[in-house]
């Protein structure tokens, strides 16, 4: 089980998502993906869509408005 | 993955207003409290651009903004916060299990503020473009990426309008089906004012979604339907923004919990639902308004629900139900003239075996909550405990004798 991360600190939505998304293309299933993001939205939009295609989501707020989306590749 | 067990006094399901609300009397009142959230804490009021009838703030708040507030007092009080959604709960008894995908939590008390989530049409192939394929329930997030575009707005109220005068700011075209007639809209006035005079917003009257359309990749159009002629007018979009209210966010508490045909979760004025231990506030609940003044209302009730629920538990299995000596339970109405003559046939006897039998008092016009958890609806009476369970109950004839012979004394 692998882990990558994308560095998404300073971009705005969609940007985050569709990084989020392309990295998740490249994965196997077990493999998990931390996204770094400080832009509000995107704490929205990503564990919607992660959740939405049957991922597990789980966040850690790393400092005041800065956030880690810790997604594991289920399928 | 091995699951981990953690406990705490009370988990909070949900990180809006009524949650924090709740976090921030309960974590007050020193419980150990944890609030989990499956997104960004603040819940529904951060879609919220503008926040004006929120009292306190006479400038008018960010959604974002003021729930920051909130949050940071909760954790001023010692709340903990985790941020995933939860899997499944188990809250019958006195421990309560919320399970999230790594972690169970074990409670004593439980607030569902879970709030609500957007409401879909139902139309065809709605589910085929949801969030990233074109059909958006944020115009926060996904304004920027319609930087002159055309979108469509469906809805006309508060959120509708507003938001789609936000999107103005970036999309070329912002146009909003409507399903009621020519100049009725469910917003307020100022904004339906607003929005009619935007040279950027374009009506379509009486018209309600028929189908989504597009390929594989993205929404395309989306065909509308006028409910007078039946007519179908395809409105190509580059994105389609839906806000036509919300539904509660209650599937994890299906047949568990009492809820209402629509998935509302019932509650008393003192947010307590149907399972003792198990609260309910905010926009989950079934109630008159939704707001953020009226979730916090609710959030202070049961925040302070929660923390005389597990006193008053502490009470019933320390106290009530102690083993070491035998006991009675006077459950009592201190304004109700007869009850208080009982007392002092209540009294004698515990004087007359002091030492040797416990005596508690159970007033009911306080709270009814050591009743209910005895399984006593009558008032007066006298439950009698042998090794820490009820052992008989009295209702009529209460005397020094009756209760001697109650304890088998």
């Amino acid at each position: 089980m692998a882990e990558f991360t994308v560095d998404c600190l300073g971009e705005a939505c969609p940007v985050p998502l569709m990084k989020v998304q392309k990295q998740m293309e490249k994965m196997a299933v077990g493999d998990v993906l931390i996204a770094q993001i400080d832009h509000s939205c995107a704490m929205k939009n990503i564990p919607e869509w992660a959740r939405n295609n049957g991922h597990n989501v789980e966040i850690e707020e790393v400092d005041d408005g800065e956030w880690e989306i810790v997604i594991e590749k289920t399928k | 993955m091995e699951k981990k067990t953690e406990q705490y006094d009370v988990v909070i399901i949900g990180g809006g207003a009524a949650g924090l609300t709740s976090a921030i009397y309960c974590g007050r009142a020193r419980l150990k409290t944890l609030v989990i959230e499956k997104a960004l804490v603040g819940g529904l009021a951060t879609y919220t651009n503008e926040i004006e009838n929120y009292p306190g703030f006479p400038e008018g708040s960010t959604g974002l903004g003021l729930m920051e507030l909130f949050h940071k007092q909760a954790k001023k009080f010692g709340v903990k916060f985790k941020l995933t959604d939860v899997r499944g709960v188990k809250l019958e008894g006195d421990v309560k299990t919320v399970e999230t995908f790594r972690t169970n939590y074990q409670c004593k008390a439980v607030v569902i503020a879970s709030g609500g989530k957007p409401r879909l049409t139902g139309a065809p192939n709605e589910d085929k473009f949801l969030y990233d394929k074109g059909i958006s329930f944020c115009a926060t997030c996904d304004a920027a990426a319609n930087t002159d575009k055309t979108v469509i707005v469906i809805g006309s109220g508060d959120a509708a309008i507003e938001e789609g005068m936000f999107l103005t700011k970036f999309a070329r075209k912002v146009i909003v089906s409507v399903m009621h007639e020519e100049g009725k809209m469910d917003c307020n006035e100022i904004a339906k004012g607003e929005a009619l005079a935007n040279p950027k917003m374009e009506f379509i009257w009486n018209t309600t979604v028929a189908e989504f359309r597009g390929d594989d990749e993205h929404l395309r159009s989306v065909a509308l339907k006028d409910t007078r002629s039946g007519e179908i007018i395809d409105v190509p979009v580059d994105t389609c923004f839906m806000f036509i209210g919300y539904v509660p966010n209650t599937e994890i508490f299906k047949g568990i919990i009492d809820m209402t045909r629509q998935g509302y979760v019932i509650t008393n004025e003192k947010m307590e639902t149907n399972i003792p231990g198990v609260f309910a506030a905010g926009d989950v609940r079934e109630k008159f308004l939704k707001q953020v003044a009226t979730a916090v209302g609710d959030g202070a009730i049961a925040g302070y629900a929660v923390e005389k629920y597990i006193a008053e538990s502490e009470v019933f299995e320390n106290q009530i139900m102690d083993q070491s000596m035998p006991g009675i339970v006077y459950i009592w109405n201190a304004v109700v003239p007869e009850s208080r003559e009982l007392l002092k046939e209540v009294e004698a006897f515990e004087e007359k075996y002091k030492g040797q039998v416990k005596v508690n008092k159970a007033d009911v016009y306080k709270s009814n909550g050591i009743a209910v958890r005895l399984g006593v609806d009558a008032v007066p009476a006298v439950v009698a405990i042998k090794d820490g369970q009820a052992a008989g109950v009295l209702t009529e004839g209460i005397t020094v004798e009756s209760m001697e012979k109650l304890l088998g004394l």
